[in-house]
């Protein structure tokens, strides 16, 4: 019954979705702005894997989204790929700075886990902000975005249409990996590791294949928002780019499958909004989201799900098996 | 090494700063038996048990299981090895059922935890029967689906004692298995831990403050007093022993054993 109603919720909202160019206009809203919603709820997906189902804060995970950016922009612009190839170049990209900290991060927990994730994305930051020469620096770098398989062009239709594929896939299969034993482990981990380790099993294991599931995600909306924009730059690597995500992830609902969906639409869609209206966005921005923690202590959607399920957290209604 | 020892420990110590909290202890648990460690409050007892169970590592000594050492190996390798335990404040995952909780452990078991896809059919099948076979054991077959915050503290150290044998240990130890328990609820466990011995044939070291369940229940009591070794025997002996009555007993309390 449950994952019933469900499936059908998200037939729906999928449908909406997929009327955004014909919606959009009827808001005032852009449709790259759409696209950005969608591109930006997979880096946001890609935190609550960790912080929002683990329990590990991932303070730091606008690294893989600037590494899929960059991947992206770099590959495009200097070795001349399509627009496939910077997708996946971007996307392996992040995957292999994953691959790179996850050896140092899996032993951290808590503050110490945030931290030095904060940190490690720094590095990114600087690494960007210094090699003018490559990466425009500061400034950072624009590129023509690459036909598919040379031949081609993508307009901004037919990229929201890209988008909107991708992040239905990444769904699918992030509700796939934390509906499964895997995933209920994580949950499990989030609530009490020393437990889970004394059921014979090793917690490192599981954290570091969510950091790379966690890594490729928030790497796949990068390159895609930097194919979005056609522009890679280094605010996308800084710790407030991560601490935007984890905002996000907090607003739509920790540990929910669709939470990261409505916290990106409302701070994506809101900032659009407000930002056309007034220099002081960031204010009433900000005023917006303290309003939707006040509301909904679990998020949107974690707080509107525990009300119907009367459970605890929409995370741990697991399936029977 | 005597092959019948299941749990051996040689001098083990453990330093908090300046506090010896274990100072070299030494014990050996007979395969089969059911082994208490007493002492009053702070004598190192919850210590030593993490020393065992590698929760940390002693700063000397050694612990060896089934003969073979394991004084350093990681604490999840321990329950693959054959150890369980349980925390003298229940270690549970609150905000998940009681099915739940004790099914982490049985797909930990079956070697299923890491999957991305759910167990299905005959295998599923095959895992919910663990999970009830093991409720029923503890007797909590009818609070299956309710979330393990909502049970009384006896209901919640059923569902951590469960969860240990979820991962069907030969050994299990116990951290306090009675402390803060109503009479009634006490009852439940003092039978619970006689058939995990009877009924499925484990070892158990347990730690407990009241005597009467010790003494009852126990064939070997080591008793720790300020991290160390005090006296160590089977209950009439530990009832006889003047340094014991001493120390920690209060005559009183053994007078009428
Ligand atoms: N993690 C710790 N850090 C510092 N001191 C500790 C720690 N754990 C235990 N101790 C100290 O070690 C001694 C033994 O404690 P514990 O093993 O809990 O005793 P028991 O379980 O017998 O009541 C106490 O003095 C306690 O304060
Ligand atoms: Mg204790």
């Amino acid at each position: 019954m449950k994952a019933r109603a469900e499936l059908i919720a998200g037939i729906v909202v999928v449908a909406i979705l997929a009327a955004g160019p014909y919606l959009s206009p009827l808001i005032h809203v852009d449709l790259s702005i759409v696209s950005e919603v969608l591109v930006t709820a997979l880096a946001v997906m890609s935190v609550n894997l960790l912080l929002g189902y683990t329990g590990l804060p991932a303070f730091g995970n606008a690294a893989y989204f600037g590494l899929g950016a960059y991947g992206a922009a770099l590959s495009a612009k200097y070795l001349h790929v399509d627009f496939i190839g910077a997708v996946i170049i971007g996307t392996a990209s992040a995957l292999l700075g994953g691959l790179i900290l996850a050896p140092f991060l899996l032993r951290r927990r808590g503050i110490y886990f945030g931290l030095l994730s904060i940190a490690f994305g720094q590095v990114f930051y600087f690494v960007a902000y210094r090699f003018t020469d490559v990466t425009g620096g500061e400034d950072g770098m624009n590129f023509p975005r690459p036909l598919v398989l040379g031949h081609y062009a993508i307009n901004e239709t037919t990229f929201f249409y890209v988008a909107l594929a991708a992040f239905v896939g990444c769904l699918i299969a992030f509700r796939t990996v934390v509906r499964s034993p895997f995933g209920r482990t994580l949950v499990a981990i989030r609530q009490n590791e020393a437990r889970v380790r004394y059921l014979g099993l090793n917690t490192d294991r599981f954290i570091f294949v969510a950091l790379l599931i966690s890594a490729t995600l928030a790497g796949l909306g990068g390159a895609l928002f930097g194919l979005l924009i056609n522009f890679a730059y280094p605010l996308e690597l800084d710790w407030h780019q991560s601490g935007f995500f984890v905002l996000m992830m907090i607003l739509g609902g920790a540990g929910t499958v669709w939470g990261s969906l409505v916290g990106s639409f409302i701070y994506v869609i809101g900032k659009d909004i407000i930002s056309t209206q007034t220099s002081y966005w960031q204010l009433y921005l900000g005023g917006l989201f303290v309003a939707c923690v006040l509301a909904f202590p679990r998020g949107i959607l974690g707080t509107l799900l525990a009300r119907l399920n009367a459970r605890p957290a929409a995370a741990d209604s697991e399936p029977h098996g | 090494m005597d092959s019948a020892m299941m749990l051996e420990a040689r001098g083990v110590s453990k330093f908090f700063g300046g506090v010896k909290a274990v100072d070299e202890v030494s014990i050996g648990v007979r395969e089969g038996s059911i082994h208490a460690v007493i002492g009053p409050n702070g004598a190192g007892k919850t210590t030593f048990f993490n020393t065992l169970s590698g929760f940390y590592f002693p700063d000397s000594g050694r612990v060896t299981y089934r003969g073979s050492e394991i004084t350093r190996l990681a604490n999840w390798k321990r329950i693959v090895l054959g150890m369980g335990r349980t925390f003298q404040t229940p270690s549970v995952f609150a905000e998940l059922t009681v099915r739940e909780n004790v099914m982490l452990g049985v797909r930990a078991r079956a070697g299923v935890a890491f999957r991305l896809r759910p167990p299905a059919g005959e295998e599923r099948e095959t895992l919910e029967h663990r999970v009830d076979e093991l409720l029923g054991f503890v007797n909590l077959g009818r609070s299956k689906e309710r979330l393990v915050a909502e049970l009384s503290h006896g209901g919640q150290r059923l569902c951590e004692i469960a969860m240990s044998l979820s991962t069907e240990p030969s050994l299990v130890l116990l951290d306090e298995p009675m402390a803060g328990l109503a009479e009634t609820e006490t009852d439940r466990i003092i039978t619970v831990i006689r058939d995990l011995r009877q009924r499925l044939g484990l070892t158990v070291l347990f730690v407990e403050h009241n005597m009467r369940v010790v003494l009852s229940l126990a064939e070997r009591i080591t008793v720790l007093d300020r991290g160390k070794v005090l006296a160590e025997g089977t209950p009439s002996e530990i009832a006889a022993n003047e340094i014991v009555r001493d120390a920690y007993l209060g005559k009183e309390a053994l007078d009428h054993v």
